[in-house]
């Protein structure tokens, strides 16, 4: 029972991780109830309290999600009810209920993240389930005989027959993963209601709200560029766009979201051509460098350049991507766009409103007005810090004249207020910049904490000009990424060597996505062109299977002949023929048809300065084999490893 | 979930399929030859309930990987298969090999549980895991070792006297998950000798006063035993005087008194029961006589004893009784 609630835990662990505080409660509570009823032998719960428990459930999940369907709230439910299910749990069905719906629960994990990680996480679930299994197998064929199995069976022997079983599975569970056919296009979407999104990029920017992601180095995304590649300080990567400022907060606009952008022109050369494996971030939007010009699969550009696809990206998507960085984006803008781009609050920030007016008096070309803002952040006492301090209703006016420390994001959004006030229509983008170069491996690595806030300002004839004000207070931060902007570690293990692990590591899990992870209906048809066969139907793909199971078959049943007629045999004889081979290295050779006692008379005289132990050694072996009462095997292996023959003197 | 469970049900293999199987087994093969050793064509392999249902869900699992084109959940679905695959192989692995080398059994009174001990060997230099001998009535289970030899104790409830046969058994496991089941069945030319039921409330012993087959004891009696030596001391009355005169020699008689009363336990001499009736009486004369120690023949109209005591003479006359008739 400890080993189904043990797969049961390890399954569910990645979940509990997700999960609210009530909701954890709610599962860790029936597994420490059951431990302690097995410990302690305690009665099973009176049945209302089991239901009682669990509609109460029902209703906290019900609450939490705001339903119970969609991928997260019917996981979730299946994790709830599993624990809850060990409340009740005093056959083996159940038992084994519980122990293979751990499987299924593994699998439901996946459609959240597929990392390297995750691939531990299912072996040792595997490992643990079938341990389970196994013991519950033995106990419903000795219950029967109300007798206790043999202590043969110990837990050891369980989880070594576990490894095994998953060994020789293994490559057959490849062939079938290469060879299976595959369905080009899904039968049924995702049903999802609730997409917390946890991390990443969100459709909103506030103060804090970019800054939180700088703790997070999980990767955001990767790239793979077929030509020259960029400069550290033209990868943008362009994510949502904001034009809406209200109560501190930046939001997009329907139009931006909805109106799509006109064919833009291929650069020819100069075009960065560049394939992205990006994360699963339960968002609509795909990254790009400045400008997209295809659409992704299931995906459009919009007038402000955010590439946005039809559903959320749920698991790691791969695209091709084509950029245009000569493109001129609207050199005329229309009046609404317009009205938008300058759109403020009334009465709010009334200092800076005056500053501006000031400015723009003695500044009137834009241009230079902008440089002139971008100064004042490079020269005045301005910090790129993570501890902003709170920011009141005017708060720019804070911002700007009193706390002067902040990140990207407040830097980016009082630049875009200020060159509002200053009559320039302006923009907020959000998305990563920079990114790691793998020499290895050959691609970036955008990380979580790099994202990044910046403004787009329109220029008359020059179109929507990107500006970043935070490199005008610390171009670090462009030039070496968001680590390089500030001095102090962000958390206890941010060392240098540890960064260069993680991007190491970082190889192995992008080979994964490559490899693994993408593997799909296309890249099975591309495999099999590539050896030579343009097209397969699924039945041939059937019979190549059949064809490479044999294959393996034949390669691996000597193996597993092998492994599981060792692995069977008797300990105390494979101890007794070690100890003949050491004797044998010492000199003394025995003859198969001696006996055990035999022997020890014999060596006592050709090896006298080890016939005590030798006749203790083979009193121990017969006594094993022969006694009513036999020692323990572990006394014999203890004394045949504490066994060194002394060679003779003289020969 | 219970309506699925109800089909899972029917879908199993029921007792109709065994009897099917059996009744091929029967044509097939017909009884073992003794050592009878266990082949690829004797076993059977099937999914168990749980295995049918592990199916359904590594088939659910599979689909919805092909479906989001989930690798992970994929090559999880796929590997479990595949490990499942593996364990119908090992099931019949835990099997294949194993000689039957041998059922007795002891003969019981009808209405006791006959226990026909099962003689399994395992030749082969590997564990038997969980080895089951599943009868009607009972299931036994045991690991057998390498090269080792168990014991099953299969019991099987007798209701008539006479000769019962050992039903058709089978040797099974689910080992190693529970997933598969690999059982092949043997059709046994075994049989258990049952005696007819002992009388709950039998008439006393029919006592005879002759003691002419009883074990005497010498010394004191009327029945004269033999003659010795006279010594000194010994009764006049008992002096031998006609064959003393004769040799010139005194001798004493040696008188002797039957221990007990031999009894005769005579079919005929017996009342007006029913005949099955009178056997019943008969066993319950015999374990009566028997555990008081009183000699005893017996007389049916098949078969004659004479009257003796002991475990070989019991088993002698409780045989005809069971046998009676027949």
């Amino acid at each position: 029972m400890y080993w189904v609630v043990a797969a049961l835990a390890i399954a569910m662990s990645p979940q509990v991780l997700r999960m609210t505080l009530p909701v954890i409660l709610m599962c860790l509570t029936p597994i420490t109830w059951r431990l302690l009823a097995e410990a302690k032998n305690w009665k099973p719960l009176p049945k209302l309290v089991r239901h009682g428990i669990t509609a109460l459930s029902l209703i906290i999940l019900a609450i939490t999600y705001g339903g119970l369907f969609g991928r997260r709230a019917s996981v979730s439910l299946l994790t709830v009810m599993l624990a809850l299910k060990l409340l009740e749990c005093e056959r083996i069905r159940d038992a084994r209920l519980i122990a293979s719906f751990g499987f299924f629960l593994c699998a439901t994990q996946f459609l959240f993240t597929q990392g390297i990680p995750m691939l531990a996480y299912g072996l040792t679930t595997v490992v643990v389930g079938l341990t389970a299994l196994a013991q519950l197998q033995r106990q419903e064929a000795f219950e029967q005989v109300a007798a206790a199995p043999s202590p043969r069976a110990s837990m050891f022997s369980d989880i070594t027959f576990s490894l095994r079983l998953l060994l020789l599975a293994i490559p057959v569970g490849i062939a079938f993963f290469v060879f299976f056919p595959r369905w080009a296009t899904p039968l049924w979407g995702v049903p999802e209601t609730s997409l917390d999104a946890k991390s990443g990029l969100s459709d909103t920017m506030s103060p804090g709200s970019i800054q939180s992601l700088f703790m997070d180095d999980s990767p955001a995304l990767r790239a793979v560029f077929a030509g020259p590649r960029p400069g550290n300080s033209d990868l943008y990567w362009r994510g949502p766009v904001f034009w809406h400022y209200e109560d501190n907060a930046w939001t997009g606009s329907f139009y931006g979201r909805n109106i799509e952008a006109g064919i833009i022109p291929d650069a020819g050369d100069a075009s960065w051509d560049y394939s992205v494996q990006l994360e699963p971030s339960e968002r609509n939007w795909l990254f790009s460098l400045d400008y997209p010009t295809v659409a992704p699969q299931d995906s459009r550009i919009t007038m402000d350049f955010q590439v946005l696809r039809r559903q959320p990206v749920l698991q790691l998507l791969q695209y091709r991507m084509r950029s245009n960085p000569r493109h001129v984006d609207s050199p005329e803008l229309k009046a609404t766009l317009r009205a938008m781009a300058l759109e403020l609050p009334k009465n709010l920030n009334p200092r800076s409103r005056e500053l501006m007016a000031r400015w723009q008096r003695e500044t009137p070309q834009p241009a230079a007005l902008i440089r002139r803002v971008l100064d004042h952040f490079n020269q005045e006492n301005f910090h790129y810090s993570l501890e902003a301090p709170l920011l009141g209703r005017h708060a720019v006016d804070d911002f700007l004249f009193d706390t002067r420390s902040g990140y990207c994001e407040h830097y980016a959004s009082a630049f875009a207020v200020l060159m509002r006030m200053a009559g320039i229509p302006s923009r907020v983008v959000t998305g990563y910049q920079g990114g790691w170069y793998s020499e290895l491996g050959n691609y970036f690595l955008v990380r979580q904490s790099d994202a990044h806030a910046w403004v787009e300002v329109w220029l008359p004839r020059v179109g929507w000009t990107r500006v970043d004000p935070t490199a005008a207070v610390s171009p670090l931060r462009v030039q070496q990424g968001s680590r390089g902007a500030l001095s102090a570690p962000r958390h206890m293990l941010d060392f240098d060597w540890v960064r260069g692990a993680r991007n190491g590591v970082d190889l192995l899990e992008q080979r994964w996505n490559d490899w693994v992870l993408e593997f799909s209906a296309q890249s099975q048809a591309r495999m099999f062109a590539d050896l030579g066969l343009d097209y397969i139907s699924p039945a041939g793909l059937v019979i190549t299977l059949f064809s490479a199971l044999i294959v393996i078959g034949l390669i691996l049943l000597p193996v597993a002949w092998r492994m599981a007629s060792h692995g069977d045999g008797d300990p105390v004889q494979r101890t007794w023929q070690k100890f003949i081979r050491r004797l044998k290295k010492a000199g003394y050779h025995h003859p198969p048809s001696a006996g055990a006692m035999e022997l020890a008379s014999a060596v006592a005289v050709s090896l006298p300065g080890n016939s005590v132990e030798v006749s203790h050694i083979a009193r121990l072996f017969s006594r094993y084999r022969y006694s009513a009462h036999p020692p323990e095997p572990g006394e014999i292996e203890r004394a045949v490893r504490n066994f060194h023959p002394r060679k003779p003197l003289l020969e | 979930m219970a309506s699925l469970a109800a089909t899972l049900d029917r879908l199993r293999p029921g007792p109709r399929f065994e009897r099917w199987i059996l009744e091929r087994v029967r044509q097939r093969r017909g009884p073992p030859q003794l050592p009878f050793t266990l082949e690829y064509r004797h076993i059977y392999v099937m999914p168990t309930r749980f295995g049918a249902w592990f199916g359904l869900l590594l088939a659910t699992i599979t689909i919805g990987g092909l479906n989001f084109n989930n690798n992970m959940a994929l090559l999880l679905g796929f590997v479990l298969a595949a490990i499942a695959q593996l364990t119908s192989l090992l099931a019949y692995r835990d099997l294949v090999g194993i000689t039957l080398s041998g059922i007795n059994t002891s003969p019981v009174f009808a209405g006791e549980n006959a226990a026909f001990r099962i003689y399994l060997k395992n030749p082969e230099p590997r564990h038997r895991f969980a080895v089951q001998v599943i009868s009607d009535e009972s299931t036994e289970v045991e690991d057998i070792g390498p090269q080792q030899s168990a014991c099953f104790a299969l019991k099987q409830a007798s209701f008539v006297r006479g000769w019962m046969e050992l039903l058709p058994f089978r040797l099974q496991n689910r080992y190693p998950l529970g997933l598969f089941r690999a059982w092949s069945i043997i059709i046994p030319t075994a049989r258990c000798l049952v005696y007819p039921k002992p009388a709950g409330n039998p008439p006393p012993l029919p006592r005879t006063r002759r003691g002419d087959n009883g074990t005497a004891q010498p010394g004191e009696g009327e029945h004269f035993h033999g003659l010795r030596d006279y010594q000194p001391g010994d009764a006049l009355r008992r002096v031998a005087w006609r064959t003393s005169a004769r040799h010139d020699k005194l001798y004493s008689k040696v008188m002797e008194t039957p221990r007990e009363e031999a009894c005769e336990l005579n079919w005929y001499l017996m009342g007006h029961q029913a005949p099955e009736e009178k056997l019943c009486i008969l066993a319950a004369w015999i374990l009566i006589a028997e555990r008081r120690g009183i000699p005893y023949s017996l007389e049916l109209p098949a078969d004659s004893l004479p009257a003796g005591l002991g475990d070989e003479h019991r088993e002698a006359c409780l045989k005809i009784l069971a046998l009676y008739g027949t």
